[in-house]
């Protein structure tokens, strides 16, 4: 008898308690985000979606070799100094963001960014471009040194082009001297 | 009903007999008793989900409408009118269709005698508690043919379940308003409210220490009668995927959805009238906006009902007999000794 009117106690008390916690929580603010409005702040480090700095790559394909399901499509004309990219592309239904390209590139072009939502209703606009075809992007140091895109250590390559660009200018001139001599 | 039927025959000068003022105002009060149902299952719905967001600390529905999901309800009705209305092959298809009718018109039932103001009351029977209780039972057997047709032994075992605790939780329900009756000495809902005026002691519930245990009683009991939560015995989500109307789809669904909810608001209206004092003020005996008094203090007890829906667990079935047969029932029995017994003492009998 005593246990039942025990267990009539605990239950209201009980009872009770739940409700205040659950008041309590009622005032709180709501740790939730209105997630499309407000967006969670990633870490520097995350590993999101591959970008690809067009300004830095030189489509020297060690993302594309690195890739394990082959994700990365490069597309260049041309050779040695004629040799252009006129396309960089990532399909993200393959990709599985393992980040070797990211390790492989030696420019630090592709990298991680920060985007996750690029979820869309159709698969074909999973594949990004990152170059625009219209305005090739010059794999050549020296094309790239000239137009104003990225090469690591640019200031020394260009005090080396410089050299190399009087050096050739000097032989000219005296190519162009030569003849005169034997003229004579 | 008198003031519908003194609005059309005085403001609207309509020419009617006896007869064409009882049908004209019965259709028009059963018109709005309707739509109050209608009413209840949009805002609870919406309350509902709301309340339960800011107790698990989320907000709740927040995209459709500009203010905080208002018209999420709005966009879910529109859905389920979409949805494909199926009957499984196995089924019985006459039962299957008439028991979410039959449930929609037991909780349709019960408004004819919710006083919400004085006059405002669509039948005002000297029986209105005893119809009450009498008309919402009928929802047992909606519930057992539901569960019966489906052909599913999920929906049996709800049906089954739902079909036990509203048999024995309507026993403790109604004898925690019998020291109400005894009190007033009249099963007339109007007679019951006006019974209580003269501020907050004058209440039932707060008259006396048995009426408010009697009170009390009435609210738990009222909790499981409607199926909800800590006592949601015939639905239990996590055993018996969705209890009796399992097979239930669209509109059908949407019915047992509506009475569900019009349920919950029914009960919060009879313990406002019967315990809370209806639609007199804590203090005075004014009548001030009585409609809008009876409603907040119904809404109130709505709000109380889905705070405990989401705090407390369910129980199992052996513990929620436990808690019907060997604890309210006793308990709603002593109230009425008492209360019994002191209205013999201080001789305040209503004559």
């Amino acid at each position: 008898m005593t246990q039942y009117f025990r267990d009539f106690y605990d239950a209201v008390v009980s009872a009770l308690k739940g409700m205040r916690i659950t008041v309590k929580h009622v005032v709180k603010k709501p740790v939730t985000l209105q997630y499309p409005d407000e967006r969670w702040v990633m870490p520097e480090r995350f590993k999101g979606f591959i970008y690809n700095d067009i300004n830095r790559c030189d489509a020297c394909n060690r993302c594309v070799k690195a890739c394990p399901v082959d994700c990365i499509y490069i597309e260049t004309t041309g050779k040695g100094k004629d040799r252009f990219m006129y396309r960089y592309a990532v399909d993200y239904n393959k990709c599985i963001w393992c980040g070797h390209c990211v390790e492989a590139c030696p420019t630090d072009a592709c990298q991680h960014s920060l985007d996750y939502d690029h979820s869309c209703y159709d698969r074909t606009r999973l594949v990004y471009e990152f170059a625009d075809p219209k305005s090739p992007v010059p794999c050549h140091k020296e094309n790239r040194l000239e137009m104003g895109y990225y090469v690591p250590n640019a200031d020394e390559e260009r005090a080396k082009l410089a050299a190399k660009k009087e050096a050739a200018a000097k032989k000219a001139a005296e190519e162009k001297d030569k003849p005169e001599t034997t003229e004579e | 009903m008198e003031i519908i039927t003194k609005l059309l025959t005085e403001t609207f000068g309509l020419q009617l007999d006896q007869t064409g003022q009882l049908i004209a105002g019965g259709l028009i009060m059963a018109l709005i008793m309707a739509l109050v149902m209608a009413t209840c299952a949009i805002v609870w719905t919406w309350a509902e989900r709301k309340v339960a967001g800011f107790i698990q600390s989320r907000y709740g529905p927040m995209r459709v409408g500009k203010y905080h999901g208002a018209l999420q309800p709005v966009a879910d009705m529109v859905k389920i009118l979409g949805k494909e209305d199926i009957i499984p092959d196995d089924a019985d298809k006459p039962l299957f269709v008439l028991a979410p009718i039959i449930i929609f018109i037991a909780s349709l039932l019960p408004w004819a005698a919710v006083p919400f103001a004085p006059g405002f009351i669509a039948s005002d029977m000297d029986l209105g508690l005893f119809y009450i209780f009498a008309v919402s039972s009928g929802a047992i057997v909606g519930i057992l043919m539901s569960g019966w047709a489906s052909n599913n032994k999920w929906a049996l075992y709800g049906a089954a379940r739902g079909a036990a605790q509203m048999v024995s939780y309507e026993i403790p329900l109604a004898l925690a308003t019998i020291p109400v009756v005894m009190r007033t000495g009249s099963l007339n809902m109007n007679d019951i409210v006006i019974g209580q005026q003269g501020g907050i002691f004058q209440w039932n519930a707060f008259h006396d220490p048995f009426l408010f245990v009697a009170f009390m009683i009435y609210f738990v009991s009222s909790i499981a009668e409607v199926n909800r939560g800590p006592f949601d015995m015939p639905e239990t989500e996590s055993e018996l995927v969705a209890g009796y109307h399992t097979e239930y789809t669209g509109m059908r669904f949407a019915l047992f959805f509506l009475s569900e909810y019009a349920n919950l608001f029914l009960v919060s209206c009879i313990a406002t009238a019967v315990f809370l004092g209806g639609w007199n003020l804590p203090v005075g005996n004014a009548v001030v906006l009585p409609g809008l008094v009876f409603l907040s203090k119904a809404v109130l007890l709505v709000l109380i009902q889905i705070w405990i829906r989401w705090t407390l667990p369910r129980l199992r079935v052996d513990q929620l007999m436990h808690v019907c047969w060997k604890v309210l029932i006793p308990l709603s029995l002593l109230c009425l000794l008492g209360s019994g017994i002191l209205l013999m003492v201080s001789g305040e009998i209503a004559a």
